[in-house]
């Protein structure tokens, strides 16, 4: 007797790259960013000890690994990374979102009340936010055009810093992005757990706890400096 | 209990669709959404207008065959419950509710309430099964597994294959449905000799058909089978594995 099997149809094109390595881009960028503001967030407490010990780390940034590396190497190299990282991680974010879109069909459903649910929904935003907060704060802070304080010099950081953050709208601004970027983090933490196939129940535990606390810590650590600029504490 | 539905109506593939209004006066709180649709059946029916079309087969939560999006919420509202077993009783004071099909760009509607889910088949063609010449039964004790091992397996066999986790998706990914399946298979004597094949295969029916992960987890809070979004990290897991390990194991 022969049996007739259904075998599977024709193979539809594949979307190029697929998914699943849009994904672990994304993972893989989202690593170095949150290691990237980790360690930003530890260099900008220097703050708190005065102006020569934030204008000595800000000096050190440019002369890491001197004379084996060239003046400003590793700072260069570091901005490289980060643009590309950048660039790979918002241009995955973007094609996996209107595959998103589309895969879901032309209904749409009413959303379900759960916090998961709106931390995955923040992401485009908050990420979009993260972008322009990127290009703000480095014309404030590193360029010195636009919308940097009217007394910027070049190589006085701290100083930079304190005039920045006098303006109350930049205060602001500084400070609720960084809610977002908390946000942003404590979700992508989450879901790099899911992308890079963690399974054990202790390790998703200890690792849904660490990343709370790493937003947490990055929220702190650096809305506060605008906000005790604005209360005249940093001066 | 007097019940006033919306239900979508869809005459063929083609058909645009849309809602219609009825109202069934006789219900009871025993009924289960299922069977509130076949006493608006027989009250259509005796009017001479075409029934509801819709899917069931055991009405007991082992087949997967029914499923239907009620106020928004794939299978009903009563969480982690398939449509045969969600009863009136349990939706609190109703007197009206929306029923359509599941809905995602990857179940096109055939009918009414019934949708195409083969692509969920083509999944599991790709992988979702075990390719062994079993041959007799062996005796019970040949093939030793552990209890955990066991349990775990069983745990996220009890996918029951209803697409509901793809239409609560608002990314229309099946994930939630391919990792159960992965993870399932993986911690299996018979199915580990072909883990890493099963893994690219299926892996690509997934990222062709359906949508991306980006953990909103409202899979889970529809799913019959109680499949935990671990399964989602399974298999990623299994993907990444099948890919640097390259081998069919
Ligand atoms: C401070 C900078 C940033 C950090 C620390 C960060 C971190 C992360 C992390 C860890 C993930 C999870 C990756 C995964 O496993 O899928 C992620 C996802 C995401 N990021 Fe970012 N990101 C940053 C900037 C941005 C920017 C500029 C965008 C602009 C569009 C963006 C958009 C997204 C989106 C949409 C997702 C979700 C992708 C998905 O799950 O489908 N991110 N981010
Ligand atoms: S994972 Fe759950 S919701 Fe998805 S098909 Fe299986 S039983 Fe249905
Ligand atoms: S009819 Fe079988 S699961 Fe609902």
């Amino acid at each position: 007797m022969t049996v007739a099997v259904a075998g599977p149809p024709e193979a539809a094109p594949v979307p190029r790259p697929s998914t699943f390595v849009l994904k672990q881009v994304m993972a893989i960028t989202g690593v170095i960013f949150v290691g990237y503001v980790f360690v930003h967030m530890i260099g900008n407490l220097k703050v708190f000890f005065g102006a020569d010990s934030f204008n000595s780390y800000a000096h050190w940034l440019r002369e890491i690994g001197y004379p084996l590396i060239p003046h400003r190497g590793v700072l260069w190299a570091l901005r490289v990374v980060l643009v590309v990282s950048v660039v790979a991680h918002v241009w995955s974010a973007l094609v996996l979102w209107v595959r998103g879109r589309r895969a879901r069909g032309a209904h749409r459903r009413r959303r379900m009340p759960r916090l998961m649910a709106s931390g995955a929904r923040l992401m485009l935003p908050s990420g979009l936010l993260i972008l322009v907060f990127v290009g703000v704060h480095l014309l404030d802070l590193t360029i010195g055009a636009l919308v940097a304080p009217e007394t910027f010099r070049s190589g006085d950081a701290y100083q930079n810093l304190v005039a920045s953050f006098s303006r109350l709208w930049m205060a602001v601004f500084y400070s609720a992005t960084m809610v977002f970027i908390a946000a942003h983090i404590t979700h992508g933490w989450w879901t790099m757990l899911q992308d890079l196939g963690a399974t054990g129940r202790r390790f998703r535990m200890v690792w849904i706890t660490i990343g709370v606390m790493i937003a947490l810590t990055i929220l702190l650590g650096n809305a506060l400096i605008p906000v005790l600029v604005q209360l005249g504490v940093i001066a | 209990m007097r019940i006033e539905l919306e239900v979508w109506r869809q005459d063929g593939p083609q058909d645009r669709g849309r809602f219609e209004q009825y109202v069934v006066v006789d219900a009871t709180p025993e009924m289960s959404l299922l069977e509130l649709l076949d006493r608006l059946n027989d009250q259509l029916v005796e009017q001479g207008i075409e029934p509801v079309q819709f899917e069931s087969d055991c009405r007991e939560g082992v087949c997967g065959a029914c499923g239907v999006t009620v106020d928004d919420r794939p299978h009903g509202p009563v969480p982690k419950t398939p449509s045969c077993r969600q009863h009136l009783r349990a939706f609190g004071d109703v007197s009206r509710l929306r029923i359509e099909p599941l809905r995602s760009a990857a179940f096109p509607v055939i009918r009414d309430l019934v949708v195409d889910r083969t692509a969920l088949d083509r999944v599991i063609w790709a992988g979702g099964f075990v390719d062994v010449e079993t041959g007799t039964a062996p005796d019970a004790d040949d093939v030793l597994i552990t209890h955990d091992d066991a349990e775990q397996a069983l745990d996220f066999a009890a996918c029951i294959g209803c697409g509901a986790c793809v239409a609560a998706c608002p990314n229309g990914a099946a994930h939630l449905f391919a990792g159960a399946k992965l993870a399932h298979l993986a911690l299996l004597p018979h199915g580990r000799l072909e883990r890493g094949r099963r893994a690219r295969a299926l892996g690509q029916v997934l990222d062709d058909e359906f949508g991306p992960c980006s953990s909103y987890g409202e899979c889970v809070e529809v799913c019959p089978a109680g499949i935990p979004l671990a399964a989602v990290a399974a298999m990623h897991r299994e993907r990444l594995r099948g890919l640097f390990r390259g081998k069919a194991d």
